[in-house]
């Protein structure tokens, strides 16, 4: 009676927050000139196993490419081949993949049984696109501070500083033509102190042109660090008093990944909204609000779990709902997952993959540390997951159609209460939703062809029976993308056709992005330090020899003597 | 809360006697301060704790130190520090399976038992079971961010700590550990790489931590019996917890390892300063 046909919408993070935003990073920018510059929403995938992390960081900036400059406290002196260049494509992909998703039901009539038809498969979704004219300006010589290393990687100048006062620093930059924002001069202190280096990036225009590459892409790092964090202070530096947004995207080979320093607490999920959302084009903003209810909720000191799911190759769902295709082998191995190995017949990839999503809003006075990461063996998925349940359509004239008629009032009220208590939305103009018995199906608009998007080509699915064609979105009518349910099949089939990222620089060859990401990712951990045995054991140790010391310390000494207290309890 | 461990007195109980009885035993307080505790950690924080897993850590550690005060003939009031350990096992460890905490209620009540020097058990029982769970089974852990950090916790656990440590006399641990640890954290991060007060302020108000400092490190039954040599004990948990966290980089249970490894020192100490061994009742 309930639902048979499931279909999944979902809302990209980068359309939810394309409009009106600049970017930041885990550091801060710092602006030439007069420039206002404020930082909102930031992507960082963290790929850690033992003490070897990749760190990618991508950006929204949204400003004049010759203003761009950035600075991210990090732990060692990076080498050239520690630093490159990556494809934009992927965060758009683990944020499709991961972000909070709308799914539909439909309800059956219970006088009369509705005759279904297939949802018509098309490719499909935009992506938000930037583009942006650069222009380079010279640096000058440092002042005070020892320039540590100096790389053009892709089309950034990156130099890697050391300091060992604040106010050099700050005098270096400022020298430099780079505005400081105000309060980054109180957390650079502790960083330098603490013998942190400094990786300051700039756009080199003229290696952008002649690359021909139109956006500021992705910039990966690698190095090897007992702390498992994110340097968050710098970036609240021009936060502009305000909040900012950051996702982080966590890869690890088991167990979600939490905050160690503050609380991780989950996304209100699996709740029941109503139909407007949907037919309104209303889910971004309900996304965004939801966020904003549960973050203030919390005490705004939190950080969001939005989504945990086990990757791994044995697992057989990858996902579900699936809002696109599983992550491929390309595209984890881009991400700087070195421990998978590929699967060479459908672009997937075999090993221990846990991927962990938190969404973390911070500013100045609710976070005043760093981020510090855990990885615990939680092994247990998470998403966020809203459900419409479209009415039945037709003439309830049967008893049983006149009982629906009354629970759906029922229910509608409740999604009201529900949309109002997840949203802070006043809901009273939708009173009369209340008491409407249907909702017209949404109407399936034209569809952009596959090279209007940034998205890969899709290749996989880990759900469709065998031999059959993979089930293709479409985007309907409020801009959702749409995936027709397939029955889970146990078992992957794919196809053999070989995947090529669509990017904004256009055509990659997979293979030899491939190879690129390899030697990277071998380079870096060719350096890997290998311990003898793991932190709990060397403590376990300890406490063994400090048990056996103390038993030998008290047998050997003369015989207690408060016999007195022979009346132990325990 | 327990009344199956009320003295049994006549059957007419006025307030007085219960009142009475209640204040005799610092663990009362410590049962309830640990339990409110855990009321608002699932009900305010929000934390993904199922009444099962309670039920069974509850089940288990009961019914093991059953088992135990039946094999070797301790008093029956002692169910009441089994409800303890319940509770903190409850407070600190987290796992998904059933089967694990089972293995943790386990553990923990038997060390007691088990693990003992001269009829004093050497590891505090949820410290070790925490430890061992870990160590054992691969998918129990520590989630220290899960209290968060803000003032109202450190003045409700530290006024919760007090009254049970005032009760019982161990304040002094506690405070030995706040100046030894705190202190050095204090001189690291403010005073030596220069962090806003609020870098200090956040970390000494962790739910977690506080927790450890007033009420797991303080158990009567497992430090040094001599004043003085409980004030050193302190400090070099505190000086070790240090260690991990800055030296060993431990994001996680630091304290905890701390505890652990200098647990067996509590037989060195008892060694040199003699003192009266503690009791419960």
């Amino acid at each position: 009676m309930k639902s048979i046909r499931m279909k999944i919408m979902l809302l990209g993070l980068l359309t939810l927050i394309s409009v009106d935003q600049v970017s930041a990073f885990c550091g801060f920018y710092v602006a030439k000139g007069d420039l206002k510059l404020f930082n909102k929403t930031s992507q960082v995938i963290i790929v850690r196993d033992g003490e070897h992390t990749v760190i990618t960081m991508s950006s929204d900036y949204q400003g004049d490419a010759k203003d761009f400059a950035m600075v991210v406290p990090v732990p060692e002196v990076l080498k050239e081949s520690d630093i490159r260049v990556v494809q934009q494509y992927i965060f758009d992909k683990f944020d499709a993949f991961t972000t909070p998703r709308l799914v539909e039901y439909w309800d059956e009539n219970p006088c009369n049984e509705r005759v279904y038809s297939e949802m018509s498969a098309a490719p499909a979704t935009g992506m938000a696109k930037r583009s942006m004219a650069f222009d380079i300006r010279e640096e000058d010589k440092d002042d005070g501070v020892t320039i540590e290393a100096k790389y053009t990687v892709g089309e950034y100048d990156i130099l890697i500083l050391s300091a060992t006062e604040s106010s050099g620093l700050k005098h270096w930059l400022t020298a430099n033509d780079y505005k400081i924002p105000s309060g980054a001069e109180e957390v650079l202190q502790p960083y330098i102190t603490d013998g942190m280096k400094f990786f300051v990036v700039k756009v080199n225009l003229e290696k952008q042109k002649s690359l021909g590459v139109q956006t500021l892409r992705p910039l990966q790092i690698q190095f090897n660090s007992s702390r498992f964090m994110l340097p968050i202070r710098l970036g609240m530096a021009n936060s502009d008093g305000g909040a900012q947004d950051m996702i982080v995207y966590a890869f690890t080979r088991k167990g979600r990944v939490e905050t160690a320093n503050y609380r991780t607490t989950k996304l209100p999920t699996d709740r029941e909204i109503p139909e407007f959302v949907m037919s309104e084009g209303l889910f971004a903003n309900f996304y965004r609000d939801m966020y904003g209810k549960a973050w203030a909720n919390e005490g705004k000191n939190n950080v969001m779990l939005e989504y945990a799911w086990d990757e791994s190759s044995q697992q057989s769902m990858h996902c579900d709902p699936c809002p696109t295709p599983p992550l491929t082998f390309a595209e984890v191995r881009e991400a700087g997952v070195w421990w998978v190995e590929p699967d060479q017949y459908n672009g997937s990839y075999f090993g221990d993959l846990f991927i962990t999503r938190l969404h973390v809003r911070y500013d100045r006075a609710h976070f005043p540390q760093d981020l510090m990461f855990l990885n615990t063996p939680d092994q247990s998925n998470f998403q966020g997951r809203y459900v419409v349940r479209h009415a039945a359509t037709g003439s309830f004239d049967c008893a049983e159609g006149k009982r629906y008629k009354a629970d759906l009032r029922m229910r509608h009220q409740k999604e009201l209460q529900e949309l109002a208590a997840l949203t802070g939305w006043e809901v009273s103009k939708w009173s009369s939703y209340i008491g409407a018995a249907s909702m017209p199906d949404p109407i399936i608009p034209e569809i952009p062809s596959l090279s209007d998007t940034g998205l890969p080509h899709l290749s996989s699915c880990p759900t469709c029976p065998i031999g059959s064609t993979m089930p293709m979105p479409r985007i309907n009518k409020a801009g959702f993308l749409i995936l027709p349910k397939t029955n889970a099949v146990d078992g992957d089939t794919m196809t053999d056709e070989s995947t090529v990222a669509i990017t904004p620089t256009g055509l990659i060859n997979e293979k030899e992005s491939l190879a690129v990401s390899e030697a990277f990712l071998q380079a870096g951990l060719a350096e890997a330090p290998k311990p003898l045995m793991s932190k709990r054991m060397w403590l376990l140790s300890i406490a063994g020899l400090m048990f056996i010391g103390g038993i030998i310390v008290r047998v050997a000494g003369r015989k207690p003597t408060a016999k007195s207290a022979a009346n132990s309890q325990v | 809360m327990n009344t199956s461990t009320a003295s049994p007195k006549a059957a007419s109980i006025s307030l007085a006697q219960i009142s009475q009885w209640f204040l005799k035993d610092a663990r009362h307080f410590q049962i309830l301060a640990l339990s409110l505790f855990l009321t608002y950690g699932i009900l305010s924080l929000g934390w993904n704790t199922q009444l099962s897993r309670i039920a069974t850590i509850f089940a288990t550690c009961l019914l093991t130190q059953a088992f135990w005060i039946k094999w070797s003939g301790a008093p029956w009031h002692s169910l009441k520090s089994a409800m303890i350990s319940s509770l903190g096992l409850c407070l600190l460890l987290k796992t998904n399976l059933l089967s694990t905490a089972i293995i943790a209620g386990i553990l923990t009540i038997s060390s007691k038992f088990i693990i003992q020097y001269d009829r004093k058990h050497i590891f505090n029982p949820v410290n070790f079971g925490i430890i061992a769970t870990i160590m054992l089974t691969g998918d129990a852990w520590v989630s220290p961010g899960q209290w968060g950090s803000s003032f109202t916790t450190l003045f409700f656990v530290g006024a919760a700590g007090l009254m049970v440590l005032l009760k019982c006399g161990r304040i002094d641990i506690s405070l030995a550990f706040i100046v030894s640890f705190f202190g050095l954290e204090f001189v690291r991060s403010v005073l030596w790489l220069g962090w806003p007060i609020d870098h200090f302020g956040h970390m000494v108000t962790n739910g977690a931590l506080l927790l450890f400092t007033f009420f797991m490190i303080t158990d009567p039954m497992t430090t040094p019996n001599h004043a003085k040599a409980r004030i050193a004990w302190a400090v070099i948990v505190g000086i070790i917890t240090f260690g991990l966290n800055h030296i060993f980089i431990l994001n996680s249970g630091a304290p905890i390892w701390a505890l652990f490894i200098i647990s067996p020192l509590t037989l060195v100490f008892d060694r040199f300063f003699n003192a009266q061994k503690f009791a419960w009742l």
